[in-house]
C-alpha cells in the first residue's frame, strides 16, 4: 500500500515554531514541590496536587484502599460536611476531583483566576483535614462494588479487566484494576482509610502543579499559606515486578447473545523508564496509532470488519501492557483474530517502510501542540515529569527524540517488544458461535471461561 | 470573559464563511457544518446521512481513498466528522501552515465526490457503520436507550422518530443511486457553513477559500426536510420496561421541550443543571447521597431544533433498591423544584459552574469553530457564541418554574426502565440470536 505524492496537494506554508511553555519548580520547606506554568492568554487556572498514594502504595490484602481514600476526600472536611463542602466549592464554579491510578493519587480543580486562592484553601483543607464520614464511607464503598458489576456488563471493559487478570502472573499486583477487586474492596474498613491517609497523604513526596493565568508571587504565597504547614513524608510506593502468566494462549470469555466480539491481543509491554520508549511509540503508531496504520487499513478500510482498532503501550512505573484492541461482528471473530496476530508477527519480519515511518513520526511530532491547547492539558503534561522523575526538559526534547527514531530502531523495537510466543489472545463474545472457528485457526490452545 | 472574534463573509455561491482569529498557538481549525442530518432522511433510508458522512472520507476526484486521513495525520493534524438529527459536520485541526491542505481536501469532496464513488467503497463503509451500530448500541448494556426514547417521544411520521445510526435493514438497502441523489440534494456550498478558527492571516485565508470553494456550483433547490411541527406536550405518559443484560435497573425519563435557541430551552437547560450538575445538585444530593436510592444520576437537554427538543434524566438504582422506589424519589425532586423554584444560592452555584465550563470548552479552537458553525448553521447567528453565558444567567427563578411547569408534566414524559433480564438465556432467546 505505498502511496505516491499527490501533485494537487497544496504546498505547506512556513511553519511557526511552537515551544512547550516554560515552567519553574521550587521546593518548599516541607518537601512539597511547587510547579508553576504561566499560560499566555489563558482565562483559567488549573491546580493538580499529586501524592505518592496510588495503588502501588497499598498492599494486596487492602487492594482498592488508595482509590477509595481518594474518592472519599471530596465528601467533606472536619469543618464542612459532604453537602457543605460541595456547596462551598461549586459556588466558586469549582468541581474538585480526587482519584488515583497505580502510580499516584491526584486531587485537582480548574477555576476562573479570581477563585484560585479560595479554591486552594478548600483543596488544602480537604487533603489535610478530611472528614471520612462513616456514612459516606459505606456509601462510596457500596458504589465502588456496584461500579465493578456495571463495568463487567460492558463487553469492552470486561475484556480490559480480564486481559489484565490473564496476562500477569498471580504474584503481580497489576493483574487487577488499580481500584481493587470486589473481594478486597469488600473487606476495607473506615479505619483502613484513615490509616492509609495518615501515612501516605504527606507533602514529602508530593507535587502541586499550577498552570494557567495567575500572579506568580501570589500563587507561591497562597500555596505556602495553605500547604506550608502540612508536614511529614510518607513511605511511598512498593516496587512491582511484573511476571507474565504463561505462553501463547487463547481465552474466550463467554457472553451469550453478544452480537460482537471484543478482542484484545498482547502481552506485558514496557515501563516508563525503558530506553526503547520512543521507538516503541513510533512502532505502535505504525501498527495501530492512526488511520494509515497497518491494523486500521487492513481491518477497517480493506475488510470492513470493525469501526475501530488500535494498539498501545501502557507504560507505568513498572511494565504495563501492550495490546491491539478491536471489536468485530461475531461472525468474523476468527478471521479478525488471525489478521491481528499475523499483523503483529509481521511487524518483526521486515524493516518498516520509509513512508509509514515518516507518516508516523510526523503525526506524533505535529500533533504535539494540539495536546497542550488547554490549560488542563498543560498541567497534566507536568505529571509524568513529577511522578516518574523524568528530565525537566522532557517536553522540550520530546519531538527531537521522536524525529531521531529510525526505521531500524522501530523494527528492533518490534522484534524485542512483540513476543509471538507470549501472546494472550482474548475474545469476549458468544462462545457457542465463535468457538469452533477460533479453534480451527490452530494458533493457540483455546480455553472458554464464563463471564463473571 | 474574552470575546470570540467573528468575521463573516459569504461567497457568491452561497457558502457562508466565518473567520475567528486567535494566534496564541500555531494551530488552526477548519470546520464545516452541512445543513443535513438524519431528520432529512426518507422513509426506508434511516441511517443514510451518517453512512454518507463515512463515504465522504473515501476519496474524491483528486484524493485517493484513505488519502484524506493520511494527508491530515501526516501533518500532525486530527480530523473527523459526525452526524446528528439536524446536521452533519466535518473538521480538521492541524498546524497552521497547513491550512490550505484542509481547505483543498474539504473542497475537493464537495466539488467531486461522485466521480470517485464505487460500489466497493459503499459496501465496506456499510459494514463499518454496522459495526459502529453494534459497538455503540446493540452490544452495550442500556445501549438502545436513546433510540427508544426518540421512538416513544416522537410519532412515526416525525423525523426524530428514528435514530441517526439507522436500522440494519435500511443500511443494507442503501444504494449508489441513493448516494448520488443525497449528494446532489444537500452537498452544496449554499447548504453549508465553513469556519476557520485559530492561527491564520485573514486576507490569504479568504483567497484560499475563494480559490478552492469559489467555483463549486450552488444548488438552487435544496430540498426542505420533512415537516417537524409537533405538539409541545405528548398528552399521556408513555411507559416501557426493557429486559436487558444489565446488572442494575436504570430509569431513562424524557420530555418534549422547546427547541434549542429559544428562551424556553435556556430556562430548561438551567433546570438540568440545578437538578444534575455537580455534587450539590438537587438529584445528586437527594437520590445519591441522602436517600441512597441511586448509584448515579445525569440530566441533559438535547440541543436540537426540529419541532421539539428533548429533556432527559437518567438514574441507576443502587443494588437492592427497586426501580419503583427510585422513580418515586426522582419525581419528588422534579416536582419540588418545579413548585418552589431554585434559591439564589443555587443559581449562583450553577452560574459559576457554567461560566467556568464555557471558558474551558472555548479554550480549544476546534470547539470554538464547531460552535460558530453551529450557531451560523442553525440560526444564521454565529454571534450567539458570545452570549452563551449572558443568556444563561438571564434565566431567573421565575422562568425556571414556568418552563418546568410547562414541560416537565407527567402527561409529557416517557419513562423507559431497563431491568436485569432473568438470565442470559432468556435475553438470548428474546433477541432471537443468529
Amino acid at each position: 500500500m505505498t502511496r505516491t505524492l499527490n501533485p494537487m496537494r497544496p504546498a505547506a506554508g512556513v511553519p511557526r515554531p511552537y515551544r512547550f511553555p516554560p515552567f519553574s519548580r521550587r521546593l518548599l520547606a516541607n518537601g512539597l514541590n511547587l510547579w508553576t506554568i504561566p499560560v499566555a492568554g489563558s482565562a483559567l487556572v488549573n491546580v493538580h496536587l499529586l501524592v505518592d498514594a496510588g495503588a502501588a502504595a497499598e498492599d494486596e490484602p487492602h487492594g482498592g484502599i488508595a482509590a477509595l481514600t481518594a474518592q472519599l476526600l471530596v465528601t467533606g472536611t472536619q469543618r464542612l460536611d459532604a453537602s457543605a463542602f460541595a456547596e462551598a466549592t461549586e459556588r466558586l464554579g469549582i468541581e474538585v476531583s480526587s482519584e488515583s491510578s497505580w502510580d499516584s493519587a491526584r486531587a485537582a480543580f480548574q477555576s476562573l483566576p479570581q477563585y484560585l486562592d479560595q479554591g486552594l484553601a478548600l483543596l488544602a483543607e480537604m487533603l489535610r483535614e478530611p472528614r471520612f464520614d462513616p456514612g459516606e464511607f459505606e456509601r462510596l464503598k457500596a458504589e465502588r462494588l456496584a461500579d465493578i458489576l456495571q463495568a463487567r456488563a460492558e463487553p469492552g471493559r470486561l475484556a480490559d479487566e480480564t486481559f489484565l487478570q490473564r496476562v500477569y502472573a498471580a504474584d503481580t499486583p497489576y493483574r487487577r484494576l488499580s481500584a481493587g477487586s470486589p473481594e478486597t474492596v469488600e473487606t476495607l474498613s473506615r479505619a483502613d482509610v484513615i490509616g492509609f491517609h495518615a501515612l501516605h497523604y504527606r507533602p514529602g513526596l508530593a507535587h502541586v502543579v499550577v498552570a494557567g493565568s495567575f500572579d506568580g508571587d501570589a500563587v507561591t504565597a497562597s500555596v505556602e499559606r495553605h500547604l506550608g504547614s502540612w508536614d511529614g513524608t510518607g513511605p511511598g510506593h512498593r516496587t512491582i515486578a511484573p511476571h507474565h502468566a504463561g505462553l501463547r494462549r487463547l481465552v474466550i470469555v463467554d457472553r451469550p447473545g453478544s452480537v460482537q466480539s471484543e478482542i484484545r491481543v498482547g502481552h506485558i509491554g514496557i515501563d516508563r523508564y525503558d530506553p526503547r520508549y520512543f521507538p516503541a511509540i513510533v512502532m505502535s503508531t505504525v501498527l495501530g496509532g492512526t488511520s494509515q496504520s497497518r491494523l486500521h487499513r487492513r481491518l477497517r478500510e480493506e475488510l470492513g470488519y470493525t469501526y475501530s482498532v488500535h494498539t498501545g503501550f501502557d507504560a507505568r512505573r513498572s511494565a504495563g501492557i501492550f495490546t491491539a484492541a478491536t471489536a468485530v461482528q461475531t461472525g468474523v471473530t476468527a478471521p479478525a483474530i488471525g489478521e491481528l496476530v499475523s499483523l503483529l508477527e509481521g511487524a518483526r519480519e521486515a524493516p518498516f517502510e520509509d513512508l509509514e515511518m515518516s507518516e508516523a513520526r510526523s503525526f506524533q511530532v505535529g500533533v504535539f501542540p494540539l495536546r497542550f491547547e488547554s490549560t488542563g492539558g498543560i498541567a497534566a503534561a507536568i505529571e509524568p515529569i513529577a511522578i516518574y522523575g523524568l528530565a525537566e526538559d522532557f517536553w522540550q526534547t520530546y519531538r527531537d527524540k521522536l524525529e531521531a527514531v529510525t526505521s531500524v530502531d522501530a523494527h528492533n523495537a518490534a522484534i524485542e517488544l512483540i513476543r509471538p510466543d507470549e501472546l494472550l489472545i482474548l475474545a469476549v463474545g458468544d462462545a457457542r458461535v465463535i468457538r469452533g472457528d477460533v479453534e480451527a485457526l490452530g494458533i493457540a490452545p483455546v480455553e472458554v471461561v464464563p463471564a463473571p | 470573559m474574552p470575546r470570540i472574534a467573528i468575521d463573516r463573509h459569504t461567497l457568491p455561491n452561497g457558502l457562508r464563511v466565518i473567520l475567528s482569529r486567535d494566534n496564541r498557538a500555531p494551530i488552526v481549525a477548519v470546520n464545516l457544518w452541512y445543513d443535513v442530518g438524519s431528520r432529512h432522511e426518507k422513509p426506508g433510508k434511516t441511517g443514510f446521512a451518517h453512512l454518507f458522512e463515512h463515504l465522504m472520507f473515501d476519496g474524491s476526484a483528486h484524493v485517493a481513498k484513505g488519502e484524506h486521513a493520511a494527508q491530515v495525520q501526516a501533518t500532525g493534524g486530527t480530523y473527523n466528522g459526525s452526524t446528528w438529527l439536524d446536521r452533519t459536520n466535518y473538521y480538521e485541526t492541524l498546524p497552521s501552515h497547513e491550512l490550505e491542505l484542509a481547505l483543498w481536501l474539504e473542497s475537493d469532496r464537495l466539488a467531486s465526490l461522485l466521480p470517485a464513488m464505487t460500489q466497493e467503497k459503499l459496501d465496506i463503509e456499510r459494514n463499518v457503520v454496522k459495526e459502529e451500530r453494534r459497538w455503540r448500541i446493540d452490544n452495550q448494556p442500556y445501549g438502545t436507550w436513546d433510540e427508544k426514547l426518540q421512538e416513544l417521544l416522537f410519532p412515526q411520521a416525525h423525523p426524530y422518530h428514528h435514530p441517526t445510526i439507522g436500522s440494519m435493514e435500511d443500511l443494507d438497502a442503501a444504494s449508489l443511486d441513493d448516494v448520488r441523489e443525497f449528494f446532489a440534494a444537500y452537498y452544496a456550498p449554499n447548504n453549508a457553513v465553513l469556519t476557520i478558527a485559530g492561527d491564520f492571516d485573514p486576507a490569504p485565508a479568504l483567497e484560499m477559500i475563494e480559490k478552492h470553494f469559489g467555483s463549486i456550483a450552488a444548488n438552487p433547490a435544496i430540498p426542505q426536510g420533512p415537516p417537524t411541527a409537533i405538539e409541545p406536550i405528548i398528552g399521556a405518559e408513555v411507559r416501557r420496561e426493557v429486559p436487558d443484560q444489565v446488572p442494575l435497573p436504570r430509569i431513562y425519563a424524557a420530555y418534549r421541550m422547546p427547541i434549542f435557541g429559544t428562551d424556553g430551552f435556556n430556562a430548561l437547560e438551567v433546570a438540568t443543571d440545578l437538578l444534575g450538575s455537580g455534587r450539590a445538585s438537587r438529584l445528586y444530593r437527594a437520590l445519591v447521597r441522602e436517600q441512597q436510592v441511586a448509584q448515579d444520576v445525569t440530566t441533559f437537554a438535547f440541543p436540537v431544533i426540529g419541532g421539539a427538543a428533548i429533556f432527559t434524566i437518567w438514574a441507576t438504582a443502587r443494588p437492592g433498591v427497586s426501580h419503583g422506589a427510585l422513580e418515586t424519589a426522582l419525581w419528588a425532586q422534579v416536582d419540588r423544584l418545579t413548585s418552589d423554584g431554585p434559591t439564589d444560592d443555587e443559581l449562583e452555584r450553577i452560574h459559576n459552574l457554567h461560566a467556568a465550563a464555557v471558558e474551558s470548552s472555548l479554550e480549544r479552537i476546534s470547539e470554538r469553530a464547531d460552535r460558530l458553525s453551529m450557531y451560523a448553521c442553525l440560526f444564521d447567528e454565529p454571534e450567539r457564541i458570545n452570549t452563551e453565558v449572558s443568556r444563561y444567567e438571564e434565566v431567573d427563578a421565575g422562568r425556571v418554574r414556568e418552563a418546568m411547569a410547562a414541560s416537565l408534566r407527567p402527561d409529557n414524559r416517557v419513562v423507559l426502565t431497563y431491568v436485569p433480564a432473568e438470565s442470559a438465556e432468556s435475553a438470548d432467546s428474546a433477541e432471537g440470536a443468529a
